[in-house]
């Protein structure tokens, strides 16, 4: 068996409101890629966060290579042949990518075009093809994921931790990025691959930690387990998939919502929204696939009032958006649950009953006398509350104290009441706990009961394959096509989703 | 008179491509005024007089730097908090060492040294290169500042720290400190462009001798687009705006002109400019703290 | 619970802050103890001193509520010396215009909604640069300040001038152009209930009222308040008009209250000073008054040790107390949330076990 290079022993961490790691030990060997396997605030990123220098451990031991090790910075992570790509790209998007790549590893005065010789040619050692002169902003995310690669090659760390990488990748640059993998782990360096995607870790972990609510449940070889185990292990109880009702004729419903040929193009660009046309009936849940950042925020944006549309329509129970107010919006019976509900949907320093108020501050239902209705708005909180079992003391707690799924069933309690005719919902799940997501999309199916149309965008297949009567696949802002559930294979969507047309057969 | 706000633009240039907004700007002007003009006083040496207002620049920075960079407290709330506290420092210490004389207390002012030659060209030769040490001084700050912050490993860590502070941390630097020093640095330049006033230009100490000009540096920082050059081009529109104003009133016109449009035309300027320009590259972090969970 | 831990840890630093600031007065070789003390004494012994303690903070708590009403919408109005410059130069103007001409009290409400109106337009063409350009408030306001005082300076030179023209100030107003005092033998004048009036309606618009939901709304979150349909340009308008015209308001209890003309630097630091004030009371407006009372407490006591016979002390002494509190004041909340922080994490590790 090959020597150990990291080993953690017996690491606890606490936060100012959470456990985040108790009394985790792991061990990475030479030339091995580990899978650290677990839901959402399992505590995975914390325990490599620790490796790294990122925080602090309050209690346990740090091995690299046999020796005790203090690592109180990146700085000493990577002295130590450890580096770590971050779940969120930490890039700055205006500088260029050997800008990016040499930050606080050169001395003095930086040569640039020097520096971009030597980007390039090791890039090219990988078979990466970067510009490395072009602000990294502008590049596309699979690119920027590259580049941050290169700051752990241009070190020469021996040791990679990628945090949750395939996240914003097609399937078809996810294998590259296994590829890469292979063949780096084949010159003796080790990686640790943090994910909740089964699938993954069986394509490339030669061993498996798995953890849940901050402990480590269980280490097993890849060899001896199969999905399954390792689903059971993640979550601790089977999972029992949403139950759905069959084929309904939408055609012959009533369309609540109308795109006809709608195009966002912001000035010097190309199309965020590319000609995009599709509707949206009574009762009927509409998927969009597609990895994140193909336009799908954008056609959010375009729908709730935030910016104007280029050119074409959207109709509204027939009746143009054009020019509407996101207050008439709103006042027209439109439900949106936002992507980033700490930037768009909640008011973090506000008491519930003040987050309920937000979107309905012009409704006269909630004033009296120019004053607000405190009493009447209270009790409405307490009831959603209690319909959505958030766990709260009361409508006076600061929406900052719940925790995130907590805070998504506040949001969803709102705006299911508020959008009478339509619901838009935009990765209502994302980074949610299983059981918060649970109860999210019974939410959804039971608004499907009550005759909503409901827009459902995703990056999670599981999620549309689960939920959606049709789905449509987006990528640079087109729709590839719209397809019936079921037509697709995972193999299909997937290039579909890659923007290659012949998937669909 | 436009040596201060060239350098304290400057000093503003530097912090603020950290995400660090010097809002204590006009009480470390102050407090280095004050300092020049002790020091030189009391020690009867320019040289420790300036040293002086560098050390009294550095000291109120460093309490800034720790309020808002280490306590993470709001930085225009701090600053205008700190610019009372000077305010009140000078004058109270003023009395306290010098009690009240009955006339004013002077000190000599820095000598002009003309640079050969460059100062005979006609006009501007005597407007440039017949100043005192403190504006070669800014002079060669210029330079310098461009050659630092966009061709140097440690300009790329100021401008990254102010675009993304954690890119920063994750490479390896301690975002924070980087930070505290800068200010640190800013205060020590600060300083010294306060101590123009005193010892550079007037010999002798108000409490009001600044008037503002602090804030006009932070302003021209902004005007120039976070750039040494543009903090060049916005210390001279304020310079002329100045020289102007004074020699209308030397010749008396302000019947036929007011006065004081001239006195507040770079402050219209300054806002018409703050509306109407649109290519700002305002460092994204400016004025956010770096918080981290340890 | 919480919000009075957030006063313990105020009041703590304020003390403090006292605490320091006296031991200031060492370096004068004066025993800070027996000063204080029969300031104190003179303060409270004499009926019209200690009236000066509300004639002092009259206007501050209008200037301190400038800031803290754009604060709860998260936009810094630095600018409160301009907008109260604006306000008193319309209140000098109205007031000699009308001083006899009509009854007192048509002539104060004129001259109040005069001011208020200055002050608050001020203050909207700066949020109005906000919204229509998303110009940085911050500088807009803080420029606007010098460009008034030009202003104020050039009529003061021209059209203003006093009728001796001898210094550049206004010639007095009329007796029946001021604010009636409330209580005798001191300068308290009607002022203050306007300013105690002023403070309790801005804390009934911001917190009971739709639209000063929508203003702190915006002030937390912009964007998710956008996205309830609320139109944060709209508010950022609103809130600094509001702002405005509180320090416009300022500018009636000065000239029409206390001093009775308008002068070159008239009141120059009451702006500043309503920031401190301000974020002294954490941006509440009740909090204001009672902060505003505290600094008008300081003034008076600065200039009081200053009038002790034979000490010198400099009456600037108030600037170095009131500097030293409030940055004081500023590190509790840092040590508020550092403590908070702590406890947490321990509760947190204790249940673990």
């Amino acid at each position: 068996m090959a020597a150990a290079v990291v080993e953690m022993k017996h690491i606890t961490k606490c936060f100012a409101k959470v456990v985040a790691n108790k009394d985790v030990s792991l061990t990475v060997n030479e030339g091995e890629v580990v899978a650290l396997l677990g839901e959402n605030g399992a505590g995975k990123s914390t325990i490599m966060k620790i490796l790294y220098g990122l925080y602090s451990l309050d209690e346990g031991q740090i091995f690299i290579r046999g020796k005790e090790t203090t690592i109180k910075s990146p700085a000493d992570a990577m002295f130590n042949g450890i580096a770590m790509i971050q779940q969120h790209f930490s890039l700055v998007p205006v500088h260029t990518a050997t800008e990016n790549i040499i930050l606080g590893n050169v001395k003095g005065r930086i040569d640039l075009k020097k520096q971009n010789r030597i980007i390039k040619k090791l890039a090219e050692q990988y078979g990466f093809d970067i510009p490395v002169d072009v602000k990294v902003g502008e590049l596309a995310v699979g690119v920027q994921q590259k580049i941050e690669i290169l700051k752990a090659l241009y070190i020469n760390a021996s040791i990679l931790i990628m945090d949750e990488p395939t996240a914003v990748l097609t399937p078809q640059e996810s294998d590259l990025l296994m590829m890469f993998i292979k063949e780096y782990t084949a010159k003796g360096n080790s990686v640790v691959f943090i994910t909740h995607k089964l699938k993954e870790v069986m394509e490339v972990a030669d061993r498996v930690v798995v953890m849940r609510n901050g402990v480590v449940v269980n280490t097993v070889n890849k060899s001896e387990t199969n999905e399954h185990e390792l689903a059971q292990m993640m979550i601790g109880h089977d999972i029992i998939p949403a139950e759905r009702d069959t084929k309904l004729d939408y055609e012959s419903l009533p369309a609540v919502l109308e795109f006809k040929n709608v195009t966002l193009q912001p000035k010097d660009s190309v199309p965020v929204i590319d000609n995009v046309s599709f509707s949206v009936h009574e009762g009927e849940i509409f998927g969009i696939a597609g990895v994140s950042g193909n336009g799908q925020d954008e056609l959010c944006d375009v729908l709730s009032g935030i910016r104007p549309m280029t050119s074409g329509e959207i109709l509204f129970r027939g009746k143009s958006m054009r020019g509407m107010s996101i207050r008439e919006r709103i006042e027209q019976g439109m439900g949106y649950v936002p992507v980033d509900r700490y930037r768009d949907a909640m008011e973090m320093d506000m008491t519930l009953s003040e987050n309920i108020l937000l979107k309905a501050s012009f409704a006269p239902k909630w004033v009296n006398k120019g004053f607000i209705r405190k009493k009447a708005l209270d009790a409405y909180t307490q009831e959603i509350i209690k319909k959505h079992a958030v766990k709260a003391t009361g409508p006076d707690d600061l929406a900052r104290s719940l925790s995130g799924g907590n805070q998504q069933k506040v949001v969803l309690g709102r705006e299911v009441d508020l959008g009478t005719s339509l619901m838009v919902f935009n990765q209502p799940t994302r980074g949610l706990d299983m059981g918060a997501v649970d109860r999210i999309h019974k939410v959804i199916l039971d608004e499907k009961e009550n005759k909503k149309a409901i827009l459902l965008i995703s990056t999670d297949l599981t999620e549309i394959f689960g939920l959606c009567d049709r789905i449509a696949v987006m990528y640079k802002g087109k729709f590839m096509g719209i397809y019936n559930n079921g037509e697709l294979s995972t193999a299909q969507i997937g290039l579909l989703m890659a923007g290659i047309e012949e998937g669909a057969a | 008179m436009s040596t201060p706000l060239l350098l304290g633009s400057i000093a503003e240039v530097y912090a603020e491509r950290t995400g660090m907004m010097i809002c204590a700007i006009e009480g470390i002007f102050l407090i280095g005024a004050w300092g020049g003009f002790v020091g030189t006083y009391l020690s009867g040496s320019q040289a420790l007089g300036l040293l002086m207002a560098m050390g009294c620049g550095l000291a109120m920075a460093a309490l800034y730097g720790m309020i808002t960079v280490y306590m993470k407290q709001q930085q225009v709330v701090t600053g205008t908090a700190l610019q009372i506290l000077s305010a009140g420092f000078c004058s109270f210490f003023h009395r306290v060492i010098f009690g009240v004389p009955i006339t004013p207390l002077q000190i000599k002012t820095l000598p002009k040294l003309p640079i050969p030659l460059l100062s005979q060209i006609p006009f501007i030769g005597q407007i440039f290169f017949n100043q005192n040490i403190l504006t070669y001084f800014a002079y060669i700050l210029i330079p310098v500042s461009i050659f630092v912050l966009f061709h140097t490993s440690l300009g790329l860590t100021l401008r990254s720290t102010g675009e993304n502070p954690e890119a920063v941390d994750v490479a390896g630097i301690n975002v924070n400190k980087v930070r505290f020093l800068t200010v640190l640095f800013a205060g020590v330049l600060g300083g010294l462009a306060g101590s123009f006033y005193t010892v550079g230009y007037l010999g002798m100490f108000t409490t009001g001798i600044i008037g503002g000009r602090g804030w006009i540096a932070f302003a021209i920082c902004f005007l120039g687009n976070w750039n040494p050059k543009g903090a060049v081009l916005g210390t001279l529109a304020f310079g002329l705006a100045d020289a102007v104003s004074v020699w209308m009133q030397a010749v008396g016109r302000s019947e036929l002109f007011p006065n004081e449009l001239i006195i507040a035309l770079p402050y219209i300027l300054t806002i018409l400019l703050t509306i109407f320009r649109s290519n700002f590259n305002v460092p994204a972090k400016l004025g956010t703290p770096y918080t981290k969970e340890r | 619970m919480k919000k009075s831990n957030v006063l313990i840890y105020n009041i703590a630093a304020v003390i403090i802050g006292l605490i320091i600031s006296a031991a200031m007065l060492l370096f004068m070789h004066i025993n800070p103890i027996t000063v204080i003390g029969e300031a104190g004494r003179k303060i409270l012994t004499d009926k019209y001193t200690t009236g000066e303690i509300l004639v002092k903070a009259t206007p501050l708590i209008f200037t301190s509520l400038a800031f803290a009403f754009t604060y709860q919408a998260n936009l810094f109005n630095i600018g409160a010396q301009g907008q109260f410059y604006a306000g008193s130069i319309t209140a000098v103007s109205l007031s000699l215009a009308l001083g006899d001409k009509v009854p007192t009290w048509i002539l104060l409400i004129v001259v109040g909604l005069g001011a208020f109106a200055s002050g608050a337009l001020v203050g909207a063409l700066i949020g109005l640069a906000k919204a229509k350009f998303n110009a940085n408030e911050f500088l807009v306001s803080m420029m606007s300040t010098y460009v008034v005082n030009a202003f104020m300076d050039y009529l003061l030179r021209t059209v203003l001038k006093e009728t001796k023209a001898e210094y550049l100030q206004t010639d007095p107003i009329k007796k029946s152009a001021y604010l009636p005092k409330i209580v005798n033998g001191t300068r308290i004048h009607l002022g203050l209930v306007l300013a105690i009036l002023a403070a309790v309606g801005c804390y009934i618009l911001l917190y009971k009222t739709p639209l000063g939901f929508r203003i702190r709304a915006v002030g937390h979150n912009p964007n998710a308040a956008r996205l309830g349909g609320i139109k944060p340009a709209k508010i950022y308008v609103i809130a600094f008009l509001i702002a405005g015209g509180m320090a416009g308001l300022a500018g009636l209890t000065e000239i029409n209250g206390v001093q009775h003309m308008l002068l070159q630097n008239f009141n120059s630091s009451i702006g500043s000073f309503g920031i401190g004030i301000a974020i002294l009371a954490n941006g509440s407006p009740i909090g204001c008054i009672f902060a505003s009372i505290l600094f008008g407490f300081l003034n008076v006591m600065g200039t009081t040790m200053g009038r002790l016979p034979g000490l010198k002390i400099p009456a600037s002494i108030i600037d170095l107390i009131e500097g030293i509190v409030m940055a004081c004041v500023i590190m509790s909340y840092y040590v508020r949330s550092w403590a908070d922080n702590r406890a947490q994490k321990r509760n947190i590790r204790k249940a673990g076990e």
